[in-house]
C-alpha cells in the first residue's frame, strides 16, 4: 500500500505540473489539444491524489505501524472515528488533504466554469500550478507515505485532547475553505494575465468566494466551540497566532465578497476587489506559514521545519506578481462610474471595506509583533488581548451600523425620500427599543446598550427596506408584490439575513464577554448552594474505568426558577497511553446564557474543586453563525443570469417578475 | 467636497483613531518574554515588571495543590533555574520535564509569581521524536 501511495503521489506531482504549464502555455499558443491534454492531466492528478489518500486511509484503519505517520498519531485503542480523523491532525496528512481538496474543486471548477475561453482554462492552469506547489512539499518534504525507521508494533495515538467531535470536521473544513479561496484567487490571476475588459471572471468567482466565506466562517466557529468545550477556561477566542492565522484571510474574504458586488453592479472598486482576491489566498498561505514554520516558540509546539518558509515564499511571489499585474492593468482597472453620495450602496461598501482592513491590519500587527519584535525593540514582547479588543470593539460597532443602514440605501446614489424617512423612524425606533432593553434587561455597559440599538436598527431597517420594496410595486396585489419582491431581490435580502446573523454574534459576543460570572467553590457530596440564581445540589463523585481512559465525573443537579432540575457531569479523563488528564466540561445553555460547569480535582471523601461560570448569551454567537451561514447560502445558489452593462450578471434582480411598469420606476 | 474626499477624510480618522486606540491596547497589555537563562542574567532588570518566561520544569520540583489551585516548582534553562509559584488554573497536561511558559511579575527574592502557566499545546503537526524513538 505504501508504494501506491507513493506511486499516486508522484504522479499527481508530475500530472500537475504538466497540465499547469499546458494550460497556460496553450492560452499564448492557441494550441487546442495541448489545451485538452492540459485538462486530462488535471483529471489524472485529481485521481492520483485520490489513489495517495485512500492508501495513507486504509494505512490508518489497519494501523499499518509500518509508516512513520501512522505510528505517530494513532494506536490500536484508538477509536476508528478518530483514526480517520488522524489524516489531517499530522502535518503531511493535512497537507494531503488540503491538496486533494483542491484537486477535487479544480476540477468542479472545470465542469461548472460558465464559459470557456482563456479565463477558464487559464484559471485551471494556475489551480493546477498551486496543485504541483502543494504536492512537490510532499514529495521533497513532508511525505505522508515515509516508512518508519525501526518496526513497531504500537503508535503514540492522539492527543487526548484532540479527541473531539468538533475536531473531527474542523481541520478539513478550514482546509476545504482555503482551497476554494484559490479559485477566486485564480480568476482574479487569468483575468489579470490574459486580460478581461467585461469583468466576467467576477461572474464566475462570486459563488465560489460566497462559499469559501461560509465555509472558513464554519471552520472559525467550530474551533471556537471546540475551545469552548474541551480546552475547560471558558471562553471561545483567544487570539492566539493560529487562531488569527485563518481570521485573516476571512476578514480580506469577507472584504472581496463586498467588493464583488460593488464592481458587479457599479462597475467600481475594481483595482480593490482584484486585489483583495490575491491577497485573501496569500493570507491563507500566510496563516500556512504561522502554523508551519516554528517562528512562535512560545505556546504551541509547532515543528522547525522549512514548510512554513515554502509557504512565506509563495506568498511573496504571488503578491508581487499579483501587484505587479495590478499595475500592468491599471487603467483598465479604472471604475465605469464615480462614487457620486456618500449615502450611495458602493460608498458604504469602500467604507465596510476599509473597516475590515483595519482590522485586519490590526490582528496582523498583533500577530506578528512577538516575532518583529526583537528587530524594533531588542527584546522578544508579546501583547495580550486587550490590543486586539481595544481596536475590535469600536470597528464591530461601526460596522454593525453599517450593516443596518444598507437595507434603506441604494446603489449609484443617495436614498430616496421615502428611504430617508424610514431610516429616521427606523434610527428613533431603535433607540427606544436600545433604552427599553436596557432597562428590560438591566444593561449598563455603554457598548451593551449601542449593540442592543444597532441589532434593533438592523431588525426594523431590514423589515423597512423589504416593505419598501413591495410598495413600489403598486400595480400588483400585497401577496404576488410580496413574492415578486422576494424573488427578484433574493440575492440581496439573503445578504440581510447575513446581516442578521452578524448582529446576532454581535449579542453573543458583548453579552459571554462583558456579563461573565465566574466562582471557584469546593463541594462536598450531598452539599447545596444557591448562585446565580440558581440552585445547585452536589450528587454524587462517580469513577470508572474505560478501555482508553479512567474517568472521574461529579453529578451536579441545577434547578433555575421556572424551570426543572438539570443534571450535569463535569468531568475529568485519565487517558493511560498518552499518561495525560484532560478536562470534560458540563453545559447547561439557554437563550438567557450558559450555565458551564468545570471540574479541577478531587479532595479526598467525596469533596472536589470545581468552577461555576454562568455566560450570558452564548447562543446567540451560534445561531449567528447558522443564519450568516444559510444567508449566504441562498445568496450563492445559481440562478438565471442576465448580462449586465458592466459585463457582469445581476442575477434575477430586476428581472421579468417585475411588471413593466414598476420596472420602469424601479429604474427610475 | 466630492464624496470620494470626504470618504478619504473619513478613512484618516479611522485609521488614527485605530492607531491610537491599538497603542493604548498595547501599552497596557505589552509584556516581555525571555527565557529563563536570559531572566537570570538580567534578573535586575526585571524585577517588579510582568513577564513570560519560558523554560522547562526540573524532575522532582512539580507540586501541585490538591485542587489544581496552587503550584510551584522550578524553572531551569541551559545555565540557570528559578523558583516559580503560580497561582489560578493549572493546564491539565503541566508535568514535570514539560516546556512551559509562565506569565507572572518577577519578585526581588528572585521568584517569580505567576498567574498563568501556558503548557504546549497539544497541536496538530508536531512531531514527538523524543516519545517515538524512546520506545
Amino acid at each position: 500500500m505504501r508504494t501506491f501511495g507513493e506511486l499516486c503521489l508522484l504522479t499527481a506531482f508530475v500530472a500537475a505540473g504538466y497540465s499547469a504549464s499546458a494550460c497556460l502555455f496553450a492560452q499564448h499558443s492557441r494550441w487546442a489539444r495541448l489545451e485538452r491534454s492540459g485538462i486530462g492531466a488535471a483529471i489524472l492528478s485529481s485521481l492520483a491524489l485520490t489513489g495517495t489518500l485512500v492508501a495513507l486511509g486504509w494505512s490508518l484503519i489497519v494501523k499499518d505501524f509500518e509508516l512513520e505517520y501512522v505510528a505517530h498519531y494513532t494506536n490500536r485503542t484508538l477509536p476508528w472515528h478518530y483514526t480517520l480523523s488522524a489524516l489531517w491532525v499530522g502535518q503531511a496528512g493535512s497537507l494531503l488533504l488540503w491538496t486533494w481538496l483542491l484537486t477535487l474543486l479544480s476540477i468542479v471548477f472545470l465542469f461548472t466554469a460558465p464559459q470557456s475561453g482563456p479565463i477558464r482554462t487559464g484559471s485551471l492552469g494556475i489551480l493546477l500550478a498551486n496543485v504541483c506547489f502543494l504536492t512537490a512539499i510532499m514529495v521533497f518534504a513532508a511525505d505522508p507515505m515515509k516508512a518508519s525507521l525501526a518496526p513497531r508494533s504500537e503508535g503514540l495515538g492522539l492527543s487526548p485532547l484532540l479527541q473531539h467531535p468538533s475536531m473531527l470536521i474542523h481541520p478539513p473544513i478550514v482546509f476545504l475553505a482555503y482551497a476554494a479561496w484559490t479559485v477566486p484567487f485564480a480568476l482574479a490571476t487569468s483575468a489579470l494575465i490574459f486580460g478581461d475588459q467585461n469583468g466576467q471572471w467576477t461572474h464566475a468567482a462570486r459563488p465560489w468566494a460566497i462559499f469559501a466565506w461560509i465555509v472558513l466562517a464554519a471552520g472559525l466557529l467550530l474551533g471556537a466551540d471546540w475551545a469552548y468545550q474541551e480546552l475547560g477556561w471558558g471562553g471561545y477566542w483567544g487570539w492566539d497566532p493560529v487562531e488569527n492565522g485563518s481570521l485573516i484571510p476571512w476578514l480580506t474574504g469577507t472584504a472581496l465578497v463586498h467588493g464583488l458586488m460593488a464592481w458587479r453592479h457599479r462597475g467600481c472598486l475594481k483595482r480593490m476587489t482584484v486585489s483583495l482576491a490575491l491577497l485573501t489566498f496569500g493570507l491563507c498561505n500566510f496563516a500556512t506559514f504561522l502554523t508551519r514554520s516554528g517562528i512562535f516558540s512560545s505556546v504551541h509546539a509547532f515543528s522547525q521545519s522549512p514548510i512554513g518558509w515554502m509557504f512565506l515564499g509563495l506568498m511573496a511571489v504571488l503578491l508581487l506578481g499579483g501587484g505587479a499585474l495590478v499595475v500592468y492593468r491599471w487603467r483598465e482597472l479604472a471604475a465605469e462610474r464615480p462614487i457620486r453620495s456618500i449615502w450611495a450602496r458602493e460608498a458604504l461598501v469602500l467604507f465596510s471595506v476599509f473597516l475590515l482592513l483595519l482590522l485586519t491590519s490590526v490582528v496582523l500587527v498583533g500577530t506578528l509583533y512577538t516575532p518583529l519584535s526583537t528587530l524594533l525593540v531588542g527584546r522578544i514582547v508579546q501583547i495580550g488581548p486587550a490590543f486586539y479588543n481595544n481596536v475590535l470593539m469600536p470597528i464591530g460597532l461601526l460596522l454593525l451600523i453599517t450593516t443596518a443602514v444598507v437595507p434603506l440605501l441604494r446603489w449609484g446614489t443617495a436614498p430616496r425620500k421615502s428611504g430617508q424617512v424610514a431610516l429616521l423612524i427606523c434610527g428613533l425606533l431603535a433607540a427606544v427599543g436600545g433604552a427599553g432593553a436596557a432597562a428590560a434587561f438591566g444593561l449598563r455597559h455603554p457598548v451593551a446598550i449601542i449593540v442592543a440599538t444597532a441589532t434593533v436598527l438592523v431588525v426594523l431597517t431590514t423589515a423597512a427596506g423589504v416593505l419598501l420594496d413591495i410598495r413600489r410595486r403598486s400595480t400588483m396585489r400585497l401577496l404576488p408584490a410580496t413574492w415578486s419582491a422576494l424573488r427578484s431581490n433574493r440575492r440581496q435580502y439573503a445578504g440581510y439575513f447575513v446581516h442578521l446573523g452578524f448582529a446576532c454574534v454581535a449579542i453573543g459576543v458583548t453579552g459571554s464577554s462583558l456579563g461573565t460570572r465566574r466562582y471557584d467553590v469546593d463541594l462536598n457530596e450531598g452539599e447545596v448552594i444557591e448562585w446565580a440564581g440558581r440552585r445547585i445540589e452536589a450528587v454524587r463523585l462517580v469513577q470508572r474505568e474505560e478501555e482508553d481512559k479512567l474517568v472521574a465525573e461529579f453529578e451536579l443537579r441545577v434547578s433555575c426558577s421556572g424551570s426543572g432540575p438539570v443534571v450535569l457531569k463535569p468531568a475529568r479523563h485519565f487517558y493511560v497511553a498518552q499518561d495525560q488528564w484532560t478536562t470534560e466540561v458540563a453545559t447547561h445553555s439557554t437563550w438567557a446564557g450558559d450555565f458551564y460547569t468545570i471540574l479541577h480535582a478531587g479532595l479526598g471523601e467525596g469533596r472536589v474543586a470545581i468552577t461555576l461560570m454562568d455566560i450570558p448569551l452564548m447562543r446567540f454567537i451560534w445561531l449567528g453563525g447558522w443564519l450568516a451561514a444559510g444567508g449566504a447560502m441562498v445568496a450563492a445558489w445559481p440562478t438565471r443570469a442576465k448580462q449586465t452593462r458592466q459585463g457582469g450578471q445581476l442575477g434575477d434582480e430586476q428581472s421579468s417578475a417585475v411588471p413593466a411598469a414598476d420596472r420602469r420606476r424601479l429604474a427610475a | 467636497m466630492l464624496p470620494p474626499a470626504k470618504l478619504a477624510v473619513g478613512a484618516a480618522v479611522m485609521a488614527l483613531a485605530t492607531a491610537y486606540l491599538a497603542y493604548l491596547g498595547a501599552s497596557t497589555s505589552w509584556r516581555y518574554y525571555v527565557h529563563v537563562d536570559e531572566c537570570a542574567q538580567t534578573k535586575e532588570a526585571f524585577i517588579g515588571q510582568r513577564l513570560r518566561v519560558s523554560g522547562r520544569i526540573s524532575a522532582e520540583t512539580l507540586i501541585v495543590r490538591a485542587d489544581r489551585s496552587r503550584a510551584t516548582f522550578t524553572l531551569e534553562g541551559q545555565q540557570a533555574r528559578l523558583p516559580v509559584s503560580c497561582l489560578g488554573p493549572l493546564p491539565d497536561n503541566l508535568a514535570e520535564d514539560m516546556e512551559v511558559v509562565v506569565e507572572g511579575i518577577l519578585q526581588s527574592n528572585g521568584e517569580l509569581r505567576g498567574d498563568k502557566v501556558l503548557t504546549r499545546c497539544a497541536s496538530k503537526y508536531e512531531a514527538d521524536g523524543e516519545r517515538l524513538s524512546g520506545q
